[in-house]
C-alpha cells in the first residue's frame, strides 16, 4: 500500500473527529476472537484473531538436556513466523525477539517447573507462531496466542527409570502447566505526536509516525514496554497508555477464562 | 504382519472407513481480508490453507516475465507442530521445494494463463496439521484459493490419494496407511474432461493393479469435486445475499 497524501489526509480528518477510519472508536480495540486447541498434532495450540489479524501459536514440548549455567531449568523457544502468504509486504523478524523477552521478563511458567532431573533432563517447549493474515497489531495477537496455547499445553508425566536412567513417559497421566502471569500486550500507533490509537490496523501502521507497545500483568505489574524510536511522547500520554493497557488486560483475561471454562465443560 | 491391520476381513479400515470412502470434507473460502483469494479446507485430520495473490506485476527480476503468458509462483509450507514429530525447517527443505513444484505444474495446467501475460500469480499453502493426504489436501484449498480470487481456469482441480493393500485399493490415505509403506498414488484431475494434471507414484506396483488404483483414486476425485463444488455455490450464494441481490 503506498504511503499516498491522500490516505495520511484522509486518516488524519477522521482522527481529528475523535473516530478511526473503520468506523472503531479512538480507544477501542477490534474484536477479538480465540480459538483454543485445535491443532491435536501440537501439544497445545491456539488461533487469535484481531479484527482481521489472525495468528497461530502452536506448542510443542520435546526433552533437552538442561544448560550447564541453569540445571535445575526447562527453556522455551519462541519463533513468530510472517511468511508470505500473510501478506504482500516484507516484514522484518524483531518480533521473534519481543516475545522471547516478554516469556522472560514476565516468567509466564516458572522455568523451574520444565525441569524433569536437574543436569539431565528437562522440558523444551517450541512455540512456533505463525502469522495467517495480516492486518496490523501483530505483537498483541502473538502474545495472546502464546498465553493462550500455553495455557493449553498438557505435560505428560515424566520419570527417570534409576536403573536404566532412561526417561519413562506416562500419556496416561497428563497435566497443564502452571502459568503464573498473564502479560497481555496493548499496542498504539502516534499520530503527529499528539493523536493516539489503540489496537491499529495494517493501515494505520503504515501511516503512523511511531509505534508502542504496552505489556500488562496482574494488578498493574509492568512486564515490558517496546518503543522501536519513532516520534516522542509526553509523559502524561504514556500514562494514558498504561492506563489503557490495564483496562486491556482485564478484557483479554476474562475472554480467555470464559473460553477455556468453556472447553473444561466439552 | 503383525501389528495394524490396515484392512479388515470385514473389508474396514483402521479408521472405519470403506475401501472407497473418503474423509469428511469441511471446506470454506475466502477467510482472510487481506489476500485477493483464500480458502481453509479439513480433510479427516488434515488441515491446509491456501491463499493466492494476484494477478500482479512480476517481483523482483523483470527478465523473468513470461511475454505470453502468466508466472505461477507456488510455495508450499508445512508448520512446524504439523506433525507427530516437531518438523525442524518450515521452508526451504526438499520435500517442501518439492511440493511446490507440483503444485506449480498442477496450476500451470489449469489456470488460464495466456489472459495475463507478464504478470505473477503467487499461491501460497499452508498445512497446520497433517494426517496424510497433504498434496490432495493442498490442491483442493488452492482450488478453492484461485476460484475466490476470481481467477479463470479450465476447470476445477481435484485431488486424492490412493493406496493398494491386499488386493483393495484404498482412496484417501490417512498418515497411518501412508507410513505402513504400501504403494501410495497422488492424482490431481480435471473432472469435466476427465484429464489428469498430475500423476505422482513412486513405489513399486504390478501394472495389472495399476488400473484399480488410478480408477479408486479418480472416484475419489470425482468426489472432492462434488463436495467443493457444493462448497464454492454455497460461497457465492452467500455472498449475493450480503449484496442485497
Amino acid at each position: 500500500m503506498p504511503k499516498t497524501a491522500e490516505a495520511l489526509e484522509r486518516c488524519r480528518s477522521f482522527l481529528n473527529e475523535s473516530c478511526r477510519p473503520d468506523g472503531g472508536e479512538r480507544g477501542e480495540c477490534r474484536t477479538t476472537t480465540v480459538n483454543i486447541g485445535s491443532i491435536s498434532t501440537a501439544d497445545g495450540s491456539a488461533l487469535v484473531k484481531l479484527g482481521n489479524t489472525a495468528v497461530i501459536c502452536g506448542v510443542k514440548a520435546e526433552f533437552a538436556v538442561p544448560p550447564t549455567d541453569a540445571p535445575d531449568e526447562g527453556y522455551v523457544v519462541p519463533n513468530v513466523d510472517l511468511p508470505p502468504l500473510c501478506s504482500s509486504r516484507f516484514r522484518s523478524q524483531v518480533a521473534s525477539q519481543f516475545i522471547a523477552d516478554v516469556i522472560e521478563n514476565s516468567q509466564i511458567i516458572q522455568k523451574e517447573d520444565l525441569c524433569i532431573s536437574s543436569g539431565k533432563l528437562a522440558w523444551v517447549l517450541y512455540c512456533d507462531l505463525i502469522c495467517l493474515d495480516y492486518d496490523g497489531n501483530i505483537l498483541d495477537a502473538c502474545t495472546f496466542a502464546l498465553l493462550a496455547a500455553l495455557k493449553n499445553i498438557h505435560l505428560p508425566e515424566v520419570s527417570i527409570n534409576e536403573e536404566t536412567a532412561l526417561a519413562e513417559v506416562n500419556l496416561k497421566k497428563k497435566s497443564f502447566l502452571n502459568i503464573r502471569t498473564h502479560p497481555v500486550a496493548t499496542s498504539f500507533a502516534v499520530f503527529d505526536d499528539t493523536l493516539l490509537i489503540v489496537d491499529p490496523t495494517g493501515e494505520e501502521e503504515h501511516l503512523a509516525t511511531g509505534t508502542l507497545t504496552v505489556v500488562m500483568g496482574e494488578e498493574g505489574r509492568l512486564s515490558c514496554l517496546h518503543k522501536p524510536g519513532g516520534s516522542g511522547l509526553t509523559g502524561a500520554k504514556l500514562q494514558d497508555c498504561m492506563s489503557r493497557a490495564v483496562t486491556r488486560h482485564k478484557e483479554v483475561k476474562t475472554l480467555m477464562d470464559e473460553v477455556i471454562k468453556s472447553m473444561k465443560h466439552k | 504382519m503383525a501389528g495394524l491391520e490396515l484392512l479388515s476381513d470385514q473389508g474396514y479400515r483402521v479408521d472405519g472407513r470403506r475401501a472407497g470412502e473418503l474423509r469428511k470434507i469441511q471446506a470454506r473460502m475466502g477467510v482472510f481480508a487481506q489476500a485477493d483469494g483464500s480458502a481453509y479446507i479439513e480433510q479427516g485430520n488434515t488441515k491446509a490453507l491456501a491463499v493466492v495473490y494476484g494477478p500482479h506485476e512480476i517481483r523482483g527480476s523483470r527478465s523473468r516475465a513470461l511475454p505470453d503468458r502468466a508466472l505461477v509462483n507456488c510455495q508450499y509450507s508445512s508448520a512446524t507442530f504439523s506433525t507427530g514429530e516437531r518438523k525442524r525447517r518450515p521452508h526451504g527443505d526438499r520435500k517442501s521445494c518439492e511440493m511446490g513444484l507440483q503444485l506449480r505444474q498442477t496450476f500451470e495446467a489449469a489456470i488460464l494463463t495466456q489472459l495475463h501475460p507478464r504478470s505473477q500469480i503467487d499461491i501460497y499453502v499452508q498445512v497446520l496439521q497433517a494426517d496424510g493426504g497433504t498434496y490432495a489436501a493442498c490442491v483442493n484449498a488452492a482450488t478453492l484459493a484461485v476460484l475466490d480470487a476470481g481467477i479463470p481456469m479450465r476447470d476445477f482441480v481435484c485431488a486424492c490419494s490412493a493406496g493398494f493393500v491386499d488386493g483393495t485399493a484404498l482412496a484417501d490415505l490417512s498418515h497411518v496407511e501412508e507410513a505402513a509403506g504400501g504403494p501410495q498414488l497422488a492424482l490431481a484431475l480435471l473432472p469435466a474432461s476427465g484429464q489428469i494434471a498430475l500423476l505422482e507414484m513412486d513405489a513399486r506396483l504390478h501394472e495389472d493393479h495399476l488400473e484399480w488404483v488410478l480408477e479408486a483414486a479418480a472416484q475419489a476425485a470425482r468426489d472432492v469435486h462434488t463436495l467443493l463444488d457444493r462448497v464454492v455455490r454455497q460461497h457465492v450464494h452467500e455472498a449475493s445475499i450480503l449484496l442485497g441481490d
